[in-house]
């Protein structure tokens, strides 16, 4: 075994990914997570892995055509070596997700079920039921426990990831530890690794109510953003069209709803006051379907969500007068909708109390995942062609083979390294893939790559690069000490402030009253709709609110447990993102993917196919800089998805979504 | 009047009828069971909260956070809790609500509290050592699992090609047991399953249906099956299927279904052969 | 396998899966018997062979059963398997029981209040055996109310004595015993009947849930049956004319002995009983 450790952040897909495959090279990890790894945020994925598989592949399609989807539902904003690596790698990954006992859904001569996800013409999604991500995540707890038992991986569960230790200046600075501390004891300590892997995850949280898990605030990724790792692609926040709206936060009705069938529709009449099922076909407007006639209800998400937020908001179409449009299923057989789309339709059973199978579902968009994090880099792999290519259409012969190394090179040591020597950032917390959309069915695939494509690139680096020459163990412990000191008395700060709370309620000093605000102000003014005007009020309010937040007090001073203080401690952070996300917005001067501006309503790919990078000043400021994309496998064209020419105007509003939260 | 509901009065149908009479812009009342930390007295706290639309446990408990004092006008400190994914799959959730072990976040107010003043009382799982308030350490249950090698034995993670083969039906059995979330409600309702803090003890102790039906699952997997004869012998010793007492509320507190019961005589089955088979054939 | 396995640790499946069957075969199969020939008091009256007329022909078939099993080859034998079955049953019955804890309160459902009967039935049993086989196997006599010996010659009317607590009368002492069997028989009947549905699975015969229930209404079937005999057995031998029975069983004697030999065990048994000179009147007169 090696002597240098890997420390992994996060126990979704791409930390557990990761820990398998560096735990399997011989490398021991120690993996964190603010809770057990089987109880991540991964489980909340429902729909699907996308990958070529031999139905859709005799049909036409390739890894090439899923490369292309990606990068074209993505509106040309992700770098493009990368995923073509990742579609090349796709199915490979199905297959092992198999050999550990997913439980894919099977067809009726035993093999790997597919079904159609937005953003492609193919069943290229595997699934299993609707919560393939809960299973897919299952099977790599179960490796993990595996390796856990052989003494390969230590799992520190409930402890919460503070701050990266950085060692050396400049060119010479790199990663060599964290700082860490147990939510049960609060006790805060260092741990040293030759590499640390964040895999925190997305930023729900800071849009208040979201889709995501409680845990998923972005603390990691500020705190490593502020210890001076960049942030890329901030502002692409994807708005799923399909949530249920909730009291505490936006449920999850997957894309598979609309794969699988489903149709999306609000009565023709407005204020028509009938019920759902005594409206005849004729008097529903199936607005999706009339303007996309190719994708129809699986146009991408943005498309989605801004046509149903145009419908609701601009034209007062929504159902009840309200905020809602009616995702329906009933004319789809009960017993198939329970084999495969079961786990979401008890969700709405028993959330909203109504059954899907028989009268139609009512949802609206929510914010519901980060294409922007921290940025990475990785080493391109042996595909250069000579002209970047043009659309690739079904059953064109691909221009490139799906070998390992294509697209990025296999081991290379700065695969999804962030620009802090040592310190990679693999699944929701990178930038990497998505672009300006990210396309259903995804995020599992990129998740599950970066852990293990990249997790080889974490061995190499520790066997090969700075850690097998200056290792960590030698390193000076004051190193340690003076970020564990940091860290002691910023909490110490924090919760000191309750011995002196007069009124624990009092908004203006109250974590949760400022999170929630923060919250409201983020999803009115950087989500479906988005105008210059309108983020500079929002960067405003979040000035203030930072104001308010250095005033911060608790209502909770234990040294046992403290729950108040983990979270405080991340409002911090959080409006740190908010405010790089909505500074990114604002700079953006173009609509792009999931980014779409009133005031500059089209993509502009002379100035802005540019990854928009931020950097943190040591005054608390932002930098922005635009870097170019490397985008020359596939030539940018328009991204209309068939829509209709007579339709061609975009939905435009002003309008805030009053009660898009 | 104000009530608190009885466990045995949560089924569906009672939820259903309590939802549609649900009265809006009422107040209901939390009865919280608390306790500061291991070895600290427990102590209950009441909490008015105004119920809003779709309001569930989680949402209150948020609202107390925000707003932490009692009923009887005293400051508090926010109660503690575990939760995260709030769609009731991830199993962080689980407390006792009304007497009865389940997830926090899919009890919605208006199910269990439709009238001005309701009680809806909170407590820890009582199976289980109590870190703090509501929040409580449930490593032994993932112990369990490690217990019985609920694992499949890949040969890593290299490309070695597409698993076995499955049909539906298989796929469809292994897929319900698959969604156990490890959220222990089976095992708070198990009267075999009592509290133990003693760490040694857990590889002698009762592994709960959950465990028992996980090896099952793995069992039943083609390459899983390797490990077949480790999880039975595990199985065999104290602590294995045998100590389970066939009261079958596993089955009826399961969130999500998992037919447990049949897990266990599965398992049970599979037991009696392997010790036959030992028995007659030496191994 | 741990290296500080116990005997009990190492061999417990084995111990499980014993106490499991000892509870069927031999005490489940037994038990099955032993109703069946007690209530044959009562069901015996349709017993057209049987040397007596109306309900006394019950007595004559009970007895005609106990002598049958009293003349049964490798009897002490059987005893001896069952003596040790049912205690090593109720020790390591016990033990078990102990490692629950039950929460009928909380979970208020039907299979949760078998889990939590099962163990109370278990306890009960135990007790009721005990006295059961004390006053009636052991002759302690002085455990009964009215001192009455059993005797397998004067089956049905030792019993009514032991059952009635006087020879004369139902005292109320009487009662209390006869609803002490009433109970014991009722808890032994369920401990059986559900112990015999739930070793279906734990030896893995019931998987299914169907499966379950339907081997749970052939068990509740037997168990209502048993249930039927044993409550019979106890009422029968309250309603039994006691004098009447003990005519007949001394004509049986005679018959089964001969004149002298039953003479010699009428006196002996007479002898030996508390209530002995109105027996002796009562002999006298069958006698004549």
């Amino acid at each position: 075994m090696s002597k240098e450790r890997v420390i992994v952040v996060g126990g979704g897909l791409a930390g557990l990914a990761a820990s398998v495959r560096i735990a399997e090279a011989g490398v021991p990890v120690d993996l964190f997570s603010m809770v057990p790894v089987k109880r991540s945020h991964s489980v909340c994925a429902q729909g699907g892995i996308n990958a070529c598989n031999e139905v859709a592949r005799q049909q036409g399609y390739s890894e090439y055509q899923h490369f292309d989807e990606t990068i074209y539902g993505g509106d040309y904003l992700a770098d493009q070596h990368p995923v073509l690596e990742m579609a090349n790698w796709a199915p490979r990954v199905i297959d092992l997700l198999d050999r550990m006992g997913v439980p894919f859904n099977r067809t009726s001569e035993s093999n790997r079920d597919l079904r159609l996800f937005g953003g492609s013409l193919f069943k290229r999604t595997h699934f299993a039921g609707a919560t393939t991500g809960q299973q897919l995540l299952y099977a790599l707890d179960e490796q993990t426990r595996r390796y856990e038992a052989e003494g390969k991986v230590t799992k520190y569960e409930f402890w919460e990831f503070l701050w990266p230790v950085l060692e050396g200046e400049g060119d010479d600075r790199r990663c060599v530890g964290i700082v860490a501390q147990d939510m049960r004891t609060m006790q805060i300590r260092a741990l040293r690794a030759g590499a640390v892997i964040m895999a925190t995850g997305g930023c729900g949280l800071v849009f208040g109510k979201s889709t995501n898990s409680v845990i998923c605030t972005g603390g990691a990724a500020s705190r490593c953003y502020q210890a001076g790792a960049w942030y890329a692609n901030a502002e692409m926040i994807q708005v799923h069209p399909t949530a249920i709206p909730g009291a505490d936060k936006l449920r999850l009705m997957s894309e598979s709803a609309r794969g699988e069938g489903g149709r999306v529709w609000v009565p023709r009449k407005q204020g028509d006051t009938r019920k759902p099922t005594d409206i005849p076909e004729a008097e529903r407007l199936y607005f999706l379907e009339e303007k996309y006639p190719a994708y129809g209800n699986l146009v991408p998400r943005d498309i989605a969500s801004r046509e149903i937020f145009d419908i609701c908001v601009n034209q007062g179409m929504g159902v009840g007068g309200q905020n809602q449009v009616y995702l329906d299923l009933t004319h789809k057989d009960p017993e198939e909708l329970d084999r495969k789309l079961g786990g979401i339709i008890e969700i709405y059973e028993k959330f909203v109390g109504d059954d899907p199978r028989k009268t139609p579902m009512r949802i609206f968009p929510g914010v519901h995942y980060s294409m922007g994090g921290m940025w990475t880099t990785y080493t391109e792999g042996a595909y250069h062609p000579d002209h970047a290519w043009g659309e690739h259409r079904p059953g064109d012969p691909t221009p490139v083979d799906t070998q390992a190394g294509r697209g990025m090179k296999h081991g290379a040591t700065n695969n999804m390294m962030t620009n802090i020597t040592g310190l990679y950032a693999f699944g929701e917390v990178n930038f990497a893939y998505h672009g300006a959309t990210r396309l259903g069915a995804n995020a599992l695939l990129s998740c599950i790559f970066d852990g293990l494509f990249c997790g080889t690139s974490v061995v190499n680096y520790i066997q090969t690069a700075e850690p097998s020459h200056e290792p960590t163990t030698d390193i000076d412990q004051s190193v340690f000490d003076r970020v564990v000191a940091q860290e002691q008395s910023k909490a110490d700060r924090l919760v000191a402030t309750a011995s002196d709370n007069p009124d624990p309620t009092d908004a203006a000093h109250n974590p949760y009253a400022i999170a929630k605000e923060m919250g409201d102000e983020m999803t009115a003014a950087c989500t479906v709709v988005k105008a210059g005007p309108r983020m500079e009020r929002c960067l405003a309010k979040l000035a203030q609110l930072r104001e308010r937040y250095a005033g911060v007090r608790l209502a909770d001073g234990a040294m046992w447990t403290n729950q108040t203080l983990s979270f405080a401690r991340a409002v911090g952070d959080m409006l740190v993102l908010a405010e790089v996300i909505a500074q990114g917005s604002l700079a953006r001067r173009e609509s792009r993917g999931s980014h779409y501006r009133t005031d500059f309503p089209d993509r502009d790919d002379d100035n802005f196919m540019r990854t928009t990078v931020a950097r943190h000043n040591p005054d608390g400021t932002h930098t922005l800089e635009f870097r170019p994309v490397r985008a020359d496998l596939v030539r940018p064209r328009a991204r209309t998805y068939g829509q209709k020419a007579s339709d061609k105007k975009s939905p435009v509003t002003d309008r805030e979504p009053a009660s898009a939260t | 009047m104000p009530t608190t509901a009885y466990a045995h009065d949560s089924t569906a149908a009672w939820r259903r009828a309590n939802r549609e009479r649900a009265l809006p812009g009422r107040t209901v009342i939390l009865k919280i069971k608390r306790c500061d930390g291991p070895g600290k007295p427990a102590r209950w706290e009441s909490f008015k909260v105004p119920v809003e639309p779709g309001m569930n446990v989680i949402a209150a408990l948020k609202h107390i956070a925000a707003n932490p004092v009692t009923a009887d006008a005293t400051h508090t400190t926010p109660v503690v809790y575990d939760a995260n994914c709030l769609e009731e799959v991830c199993g962080a959730c689980t407390m006792v609500i009304n007497g009865h072990a389940r997830q926090s976040c899919s009890c919605l107010l208006d199910e269990y509290a439709p009238r001005e003043g309701d009680t809806i009382t909170l407590e820890p799982m009582s199976k289980f050592p109590v870190v703090r308030d509501l929040w409580v350490d449930r490593s032994r249950l993932f112990h369990a699992l490690t217990r019985v090698k609920a694992w499949v034995p890949i040969d890593g993670t290299y490309d070695l090609g597409a698993g076995p083969k499955e049909d539906p039906a298989s796929q469809q059995d292994r897929y319900g047991m698959s969604e156990c979330m490890s959220c222990g409600c089976c095992l708070e309702a198990c009267p075999q399953y009592t509290h133990e803090d003693d760490e040694s003890k857990w590889d002698t102790s009762f592994v709960g249906a959950h465990a028992i039906s996980q090896a099952r699952l793995f069992n039943e997997h083609p390459t899983g099956k390797e490990l077949k004869p480790d999880r039975l012998d595990e199985l065999m010793t104290p602590g294995g299927v045998t100590d389970c007492g066939n009261a079958q509320n596993c089955v009826k507190a399961c969130p999500k279904g998992i037919p447990l019961t049949e897990s266990i005589a599965a398992i049970g089955r599979q037991v009696t052969l392997r010790a036959f088979a030992r028995f007659f054939q030496g191994k | 396998m741990r290296d500080n396995a116990g005997l009990l640790h190492r061999h417990h499946l084995l111990l499980r899966r014993l106490h499991s069957l000892t509870g069927i075969l031999p005490i489940g199969v037994f038990l099955i018997f032993h109703l069946t020939t007690n209530s044959s008091v009562l069901w015996g009256a349709i017993n057209t062979r049987a040397d007596a007329e109306g309900l006394a022909r019950g007595v004559a078939t009970f007895q005609h059963e106990v002598a049958w099993i009293n003349n049964m080859p490798g009897l002490l034998l059987i005893e001896i398997t069952l003596w040790v079955s049912i205690g090593f049953h109720s020790v390591l019955g016990v033990v078990y029981a102990l490692s629950g804890k039950p929460n009928v309160r909380l979970y208020a459902y039907r299979d949760n209040w078998r889990y939590t009967m099962q163990r109370w039935t278990g306890y009960i049993g135990i007790l009721f055996i005990f006295y059961h086989v004390a006053t009636l196997r052991w002759g302690w006599s002085f455990l009964v109310p009215g001192g009455a010996q059993w005797s397998h010659h004067f089956a049905a009317s030792t019993l009514a004595d032991a059952l009635r607590g006087s020879t004369t009368s139902i005292t109320p002492a009487g009662v209390g015993v006869s609803l002490l069997y009433f109970v014991g028989v009722t808890s032994l009947v369920f401990h059986f009947a559900n112990g015999l549905w739930t070793a279906a699975i734990t030896w893995g015969l019931t998987v299914s849930e169907q499966a379950q229930k339907r081997w749970g209404a052939v068990c509740t079937a037997l168990g209502a049956g048993l249930m039927l005999a044993g409550w019979s057995s106890v009422i029968g031998f309250l309603i039994t004319d006691r004098d009447q029975a003990r005519g007949i069983e001394e004509r049986m004697l005679i018959e089964h002995y001969g004149e002298d030999r039953a003479d010699q065990i009428i006196t002996e048994h007479g002898h030996a009983d508390a209530d002995t000179d109105h027996n002796e009147q009562a002999m006298t007169e069958t006698q004549d």
